[in-house]
């Protein structure tokens, strides 16, 4: 063998160790790419399916968009509307208020107008009171000229009474005297005429008879009472010769309850409203005109 | 080099010395770092000829 080929059997051996070794230590040392890959498959393959679930949900939130954008849009067009209803009921409420103004403004100025009236009356009433008061005192003085006027008639009643008496007594003697002047000239064979009257006599004075009255004797039941008005209804009415004004007296067996003035009146039936009452009247107690 | 060897016709003789036990040094190491590439390759790629 050679020395050149011992150099190269050494040289040789010696490069291929060398080679060996890097490549013993390259394939240590790489990376182990199938499971690399797998790995990267699978967070693939995860990924792939986390974006599907993630697109998934992506359309189903964009439908429940799509959904309440289309529920907010109504509500926005009916808000809408309801906006302009109310801007028009805004205006007819305006309308109105300036209407009610207008009243109001009226109002004030009748109610001024009412006040100047009111003061106009109170002067009248003020005015009329001291009428009335005049009035009152000519009233008593009147009344006392009527007193004095009456105790004068009364003295003169009392004067002409003794002036009958004394005009009896002086027929009386003028009669006497008379029988003894008749006497006379009835020896001496005369009569004296009868004197005839200057005023022609008059018949004494007598009352008028006062007319004739009658009860009216209307009768019948009390049918409702209200209490809290003090008023009740009657079974009677026009139909029976009832009339408003009239006056009943209501009783229960013997005894007194109250009284009832009719108001109102119907063909069958009649209102009245309650007075002197002693105790509390119930339906079917008796009324009636007399007592 | 054995003169002897080479007079022999159609016969090799492999002498044994140091030269020789140093190409079959490179041989097993070379043969170890093949066997282990392919075990290697073989483990993380489950074939060793084809491309994974």
């Amino acid at each position: 063998m050679s020395t050149l080929t011992k150099i190269l059997i050494v040289l040789l051996t010696l490069s291929s160790i060398f080679l060996c070794g890097i490549v013993v230590n390259y394939v240590a040392n790489a990376e182990n790419y199938k499971e690399k890959s797998g790995g990267l498959n699978r967070r693939l393959q995860i990924a792939v399916e986390k974006k599907k679930s993630a697109d998934q949900q992506l359309s189903d939130k964009t439908k429940i968009y799509l959904q309440e954008e289309e529920k907010l849009k109504n509500e926005i067009a009916s808000l809408t509307i309801q906006v302009k209803e109310l801007q028009g009921n805004l205006t007819d409420i305006e309308r109105e208020k300036a209407l009610l103004l207008q009243k109001v403004s009226a109002m004030v100025s009748s109610v001024e107008t009412s006040s100047q009236t009111a003061e106009q009356q109170r002067q009248l009433f003020v005015e009329t009171f001291a009428k009335l008061n005049k009035a009152d005192a000519e009233l008593i003085k009147q009344k006392k000229i009527l007193d004095e006027t009456s105790t004068e008639l009364l003295r003169k009643m009392a004067i002409i009474e003794t002036l009958e008496i004394d005009k009896k007594r002086l027929l009386e003697k003028n009669t006497e005297l008379q029988k003894g002047l008749n006497q006379l000239l009835l020896s001496r064979g005369e009569v004296i005429a009868e004197p005839a009257p200057v005023t022609r006599e008059r018949g004494p004075a007598r009352w008028l008879k006062p007319p004739a009255v009658k009860e009216i004797g209307l009768k019948g039941l009390i049918t409702a009472i209200d209490l809290k008005n003090s008023m009740a209804s009657i079974s009677i009415g026009t139909a029976d010769g009832v009339k408003m004004g009239m006056k009943f007296y209501v009783t229960r067996g013997n005894e007194f309850i109250c009284e009832l003035l009719i108001i109102d009146v119907d063909a069958e039936e009649a209102v009245g409203v309650l007075e002197l009452v002693q105790q509390q009247p119930r339906a079917g107690d008796n009324v009636s005109t007399n007592l | 080099m054995s003169p002897d060897g080479r007079n022999r016709p159609g016969k090799l003789i492999a002498s044994s010395n140091l030269y020789t036990a140093i190409l079959a040094l490179s041989f097993c190491v070379v043969l170890a770092t093949a066997v282990f590439v392919a075990y290697k390759c073989y483990l993380q790629y489950g074939t060793i000829f084809k491309i994974p």
